[in-house]
Formats: structure tokens, C-alpha cells, sequence
């Protein structure tokens, strides 16, 4: 504990007025509150006043020449106290900003104004908002032909997208201006919405083409039928040329992916079908005719009959 | 941080020297702002650490009323610069590590 006569910077000769000066001038000097910005402040102010404690009181002052107290013995327990800048510097908005005289709003604000060429903070600060991404799943027809979908955004507003024709799987619409709002006047950010196309029960999709089978009844394959067939836009009449065995493929033009460089196609893969449960007349017939007609349809594999 | 607000009853008890005269005249010159209910004066945290400062400046170190007007001013006025610097600081802080090394740099071109 530092000597309280060094600690105010006078003599063991001051006068008690000589003291109360001293303290008062140090403490005015030191007062953490009007120091801000000095860490040190606090710690020589109580030091300043428990020196002044001391020997600012004539009685103990007197108890301490004659060593009958020391500097730390007659220290003050202080409780914590709270001073009033832990107030003032808790952050923006705080009330006694606006007090001093003369000063309007506008004068205020000139740190911000100097950097920004605004007032306020951060007011000429101008930013485009942050994106909000969205995911959104749609049908495969509607990814294909294009559609118009109402979303609902976060924020509960609902918003009509347009699902352009050919959209793959896993693409990202960009919505420009719906994401949040800019700061300072900046332009509002974007909504990314991620389109997840749903399978379909019949097509598949590689590249422009769609892909389907088309089911036949030996006797369509046998003797050639039309059959209707589904496509992505529509139902549209197919001539399943006569003989036509289970892998053919049959090309329907224009009738895959609209495309600007050319719509795809769709390609229909023929697949013979039995009936679920061929009886007796279907089973002997065929054996008789098979038997008269031997063939290998394994011959390509190289597998024994 | 919750709001504890004390009558001006409270107040002038709860601190040494202050009377309800000077209290009075501190609010009506403007140094001190606290809530009025009715007739009624309402003190918050900060407000009861303002009157404790201008007790101790007034009564203990003898900073006269006429000063206290110039004190509170440039203490007001420092204050403010450091909140608007804080919120300076936190803004900076918030950018990427070489935007803030460039400020860096333009603050402190020496290092």
C-alpha cells in the first residue's frame, strides 16, 4: 500500500486544506467516469480517495503518524461500487445522448456522416439485402412443360414462380428482389429457390428424351396394332409396326423435352406382355406351333436349348 | 438488463448529500431526465449513477453548478463518441479478415 502523502503528493507538513485540495484535484484529474477511455483511472481514483481516507480525517491522520494505523489497516471496504460510465457506455440508445444544448439531431451523428457522407449510422451504407434460399418440389410433367407455382416465402408473403419448360432436377431458380431487404437503400436480396422434380410412375427423363416402356399383348406385337400411348403432353395414337418383338424401340418425334434448339423425343420401349393368367387353349396352341416351328432365342447367348 | 425504477423519495434517500432542492433544480436545468408520472418523478439505474457522479463532483469535489453545466456537456459528448465508435469497432469486426486488415493498415500504418 502506497504512502498516502505520496499517494495525494504532499507533504507530512500539509495542512488539512492543503489536503483536501490535493485530493480534490487528483480525484477530479482521475475520476473514472470522466476518463473513459484509461483503464488505469478507476484503480488510482480509489487509491486517490483511501489515501484521502486517511489522512483527509484529522483523527486518523494523526493515529497514522503515530503508526498506530497503516495505509492498508485503515482502508475503507468499500462495496463494489458502480460508476456511471458502466451506464453510459452500454451502448447505442442510450438517454442521455441527446441532452447537451444546442445540439440537434443532425450534429450528432458526425462520426458517421465524415465516413459515410451520411448521417446516421450506417444510413449511407448501401448494401444489397442477403439471399434466402428455398427448396420447392414439383411434378415432373410441370418441370417439363413448365408451370406457374404459388409459393409461400418465410415471411408468410406468396409468391407466383414460373416453372420454365425443361427445368432439371436440382436447378436453382433465382428470384431477384425477394430475399430481405437492403440496407441504406440497397436493393433487396434474392430468393433461391432449388427445384426438386418428383419421379414419374411411367417416364424418365435423360437428357431431352423421356423414356417410357409401352406394354403389348403378344398379338399386337405378332400382328402390328395402333395403341395409344401416354406423353408428356398428351395421348397420342402409335402404330406398333407388325412383328415387333419386347426392346423395340419406337421414336416419337417432338414428343420429349421442349427445347429452343429442338424439342426431344420420346422413346418407347415395347415390352410383350402375357395375360396374368394364360389357360389351357393359349398354352397348347403356342407349344403345338412351337413344336412345328422350332426357334432359339437364347442362340445369341450361346446357352444350350 | 431489467429496469428498476425508485421515486425521487428513494432516490434522495439511497445517496449521501443530495436534497430534494438540488435534485429538483439538476432535473429542471436538464442534467438529469428522469420519467415523469403525473407529478411524479420516476429514477432509473442510470439516472441514480448520474445523480450519484454529480453528487460526488458537486459536494466532494467541489465543482460548482456553473462548471458542472460545461462538465456534463463534454462528458455527454464523450460518451457518445465512444458509443458511436463501439458501434464502429462491432462493424468492423463484423467484415471479412481482409477488409479488416486493410483497415488495419489505414489506422495503423506503421505496423
Amino acid at each position: 500500500m502506497a504512502d498516502p502523502y505520496q499517494t495525494l503528493g504532499v507533504t507530512r507538513e500539509a495542512t488539512q486544506d492543503e489536503i483536501r485540495k490535493a485530493y480534490r484535484r487528483l480525484a477530479k484529474k482521475n475520476h473514472p467516469d470522466l476518463n473513459p477511455g484509461d483503464k488505469g483511472a478507476e484503480a488510482r481514483f480509489k487509491e486517490i480517495a483511501s489515501a484521502y481516507d486517511i489522512i483527509g480525517d484529522e483523527k486518523k491522520r494523526t493515529r497514522f503518524d503515530a503508526g498506530e494505523i497503516d495505509a492498508s489497516g485503515a482502508e475503507r471496504q468499500q462495496p463494489e461500487r458502480e460508476f456511471y460510465r458502466q451506464h453510459a457506455e452500454a451502448g447505442p440508445g442510450f438517454k442521455y445522448e441527446r441532452r447537451w444544448e444546442g445540439a440537434g439531431p443532425d450534429d450528432q451523428e458526425d462520426l458517421f456522416a465524415e465516413i459515410f457522407g451520411g448521417r446516421g449510422a450506417g444510413a449511407r451504407v448501401k448494401a444489397k439485402g442477403p439471399d434466402i434460399a428455398y427448396t420447392m418440389s414439383v411434378e415432373f410433367t410441370e418441370a417439363v412443360n413448365g408451370a406457374k407455382k404459388r409459393v409461400v416465402m418465410a415471411d408468410g408473403k406468396a409468391l407466383d414462380i414460373s416453372i420454365p419448360s425443361g427445368l432439371k432436377d436440382g436447378q436453382t431458380l433465382r428470384l431477384r428482389g425477394q430475399g430481405q431487404p437492403g440496407f441504406g437503400g440497397g436493393e433487396a436480396g434474392d430468393a433461391l429457390v432449388e427445384i426438386h422434380v418428383m419421379p414419374h410412375p411411367i417416364f424418365r427423363r435423360e437428357g431431352n428424351n423421356i423414356l417410357s416402356t409401352l406394354p403389348v399383348t403378344p398379338g399386337e406385337a405378332l400382328a402390328g396394332a395402333k395403341v395409344r400411348v401416354e406423353t408428356v403432353s398428351g395421348t397420342v395414337e402409335v402404330a406398333v409396326p407388325k412383328g415387333s418383338n419386347t426392346g423395340r424401340v419406337l421414336r416419337l418425334r417432338g414428343k420429349g423435352v421442349p427445347s429452343p434448339g429442338g424439342n426431344g423425343d420420346q422413346l418407347v420401349e415395347l415390352r410383350v406382355v402375357l395375360p396374368d393368367h394364360p389357360d389351357d387353349e393359349l398354352v397348347r396352341s403356342v407349344t403345338e406351333w412351337e413344336a412345328k416351328h422350332p426357334y432359339d432365342p437364347r442362340k445369341s447367348q450361346g446357352a444350350q436349348p | 438488463m431489467m429496469q428498476v425504477m425508485i421515486s425521487e423519495t428513494e432516490l434522495v434517500a439511497s445517496i449521501d448529500h443530495v436534497e430534494v432542492e438540488a435534485l429538483r433544480r439538476w432535473v429542471d436545468l436538464g442534467w438529469i431526465l428522469p420519467q415523469r408520472d403525473g407529478d411524479n418523478l420516476r429514477f432509473d439505474n442510470s439516472d441514480v449513477a448520474r445523480v450519484r457522479l454529480i453528487c460526488e463532483l458537486h459536494y466532494e469535489l467541489r465543482i460548482e453548478e456553473d462548471s458542472m453545466s460545461v462538465v456534463l456537456s463534454l462528458m455527454d459528448q464523450l460518451y457518445q463518441t465512444r458509443r458511436s465508435l463501439h458501434t464502429l469497432l462491432s462493424a468492423v469486426e463484423a467484415q471479412p479478415e481482409d477488409v479488416r486488415a486493410r483497415i488495419a493498415g489505414l489506422v495503423n500504418p506503421q505496423r
